[in-house]
């Protein structure tokens, strides 16, 4: 029996694997508007929420600009995530502290762990120098998915950013990217 | 054209509009000129980042309109943003760029290329479709209906002279401004923004 065409769409456009369980955890947050900017180990997370049609994707222009959308998604009352590169993020320290933190405006923002064990790119051993000391010295609340199991920290994130009022990170590291 | 009588005919023509205003004299003259303190976010730590507030706000009350202000010092640090806008197409939400070819809100030092800048062009050029320009009050007014108050993505360009003297800040804190914006938006669309 054949399924009806639109079912079959939903189902090639199913993300699989580590990715299908972010997205999943990211919906059941009940979060509508992505805003992203690449970075490799997210190119298959920003396209398989580009394909979901419960979430508005938007590719931004430069990561700050995310930060803005989502923070003014909230008076819009859509949940909304900020994904990015480790190296876009760390470009965000005013945005953050200037709209995020004066206004108290909670939002979650998904990075790359980039720069540590087992990444092999020299241009982004800056970030393994500096993307946590820069996280703790703004007192920016983070946690670690370094495994599959732990992708259910999402949820626990987003909804840590709503009782605090602030913005919560969420990093991941490459086995749970690109497994 | 006078910022001053720009917002004051802005401000007369008025109706249900959510505005948002950036650092320096966009957010000082709008609230010199209103003492509006529920239907504005003075956003007023942003460099570049007006717009793309509020357009993630447009996207969640798309049957209020809402008026950005944006400087030309902000919109020179992030021009991007109006590639984003136009990806978006949101139908509520009008772009009002006020190009005093300083930077308003630190005693009107003057803007890089100052005299050059095309920042009508430039939204052109990204693919704006409705881009508008006036750099006088009677012409502003004169289009005003067809500039602002039709339905569909707009950038309006306001030519104005400077200020010439540092104005007064709003004096709602960030948490004030927060839950006095958030409240009246939830009243005026019935959508939920804070938890319970």
């Amino acid at each position: 029996m054949s399924r009806k065409p639109e079912v079959e769409d939903r189902m090639r456009n199913a993300a699989t694997g580590n990715t299908g369980r972010i997205v999943e955890e990211v919906a059941g947050c009940g979060i509508k508007l992505v805003a992203s900017l690449p970075d490799t180990w997210i190119s298959d997370l920003i396209e398989a929420f580009d394909r979901d049609e419960r979430f508005i994707h938007v590719a931004v222009n430069r990561e700050e600009s995310a930060i803005g959308l989502c923070s003014g998604a909230f008076f819009g009352g859509t949940g909304a995530l900020a994904l990015m590169g480790a190296s876009g993020f760390m470009t965000c320290v005013y945005a953050l502290t200037k709209i995020n933190y004066t206004y108290q405006i909670p939002l979650l923002i998904f990075i790359t762990l980039r720069g540590g064990l087992g990444d092999r790119a020299k241009y982004h051993v800056s970030n393994g120098l500096y993307l946590l000391p820069l996280m703790e010295s703004i007192s920016m609340p983070y946690v670690i998915v370094d495994s599959p199991e732990k992708v259910s920290l999402i949820s626990k994130a987003y909804e840590q950013s709503r009782v605090l009022c602030r913005p919560v990170v969420v990093g991941f590291a490459r086995q749970v990217l690109q497994q | 054209m006078q910022l001053r009588e720009c917002f004051e005919y802005l401000a007369s023509r008025r109706t249900n509009q959510l505005v948002i205003t950036s650092a320096g004299n966009c957010s000082e003259m709008w609230w010199e000129v209103t003492h509006d303190r529920e239907n504005v976010f003075y956003l007023e730590a942003s460099m570049s980042l007006t717009s793309m507030f509020g357009a993630g706000l447009a996207l969640g009350v798309p049957k209020l309109p809402l008026w950005v202000f944006t400087g030309d010092g902000a919109f020179c640090m992030n021009p991007g943003m109006l590639m984003v806008e136009r990806q978006l197409k949101l139908s509520n939400m009008t772009h009002f760029l006020v190009s005093n070819r300083c930077y308003g809100s630190t005693y009107e030092v003057p803007l890089p290329n100052a005299a050059a800048n095309d920042y009508a062009g430039m939204a052109r050029a990204m693919g704006v479709e409705r881009v508008l320009f006036f750099d006088s009050l009677d012409g502003f007014k004169r289009d005003f209906d067809v500039a602002v108050l039709a339905p569909g993505h707009k950038f309006v360009v306001l030519e104005v002279e400077r200020v010439g003297k540092k104005l007064k800040e709003p004096p709602m804190e960030g948490p004030e401004m927060k839950y006095l914006f958030g409240r009246s938006i939830e009243k005026a669309s019935g959508i939920k923004i804070f938890d319970e």
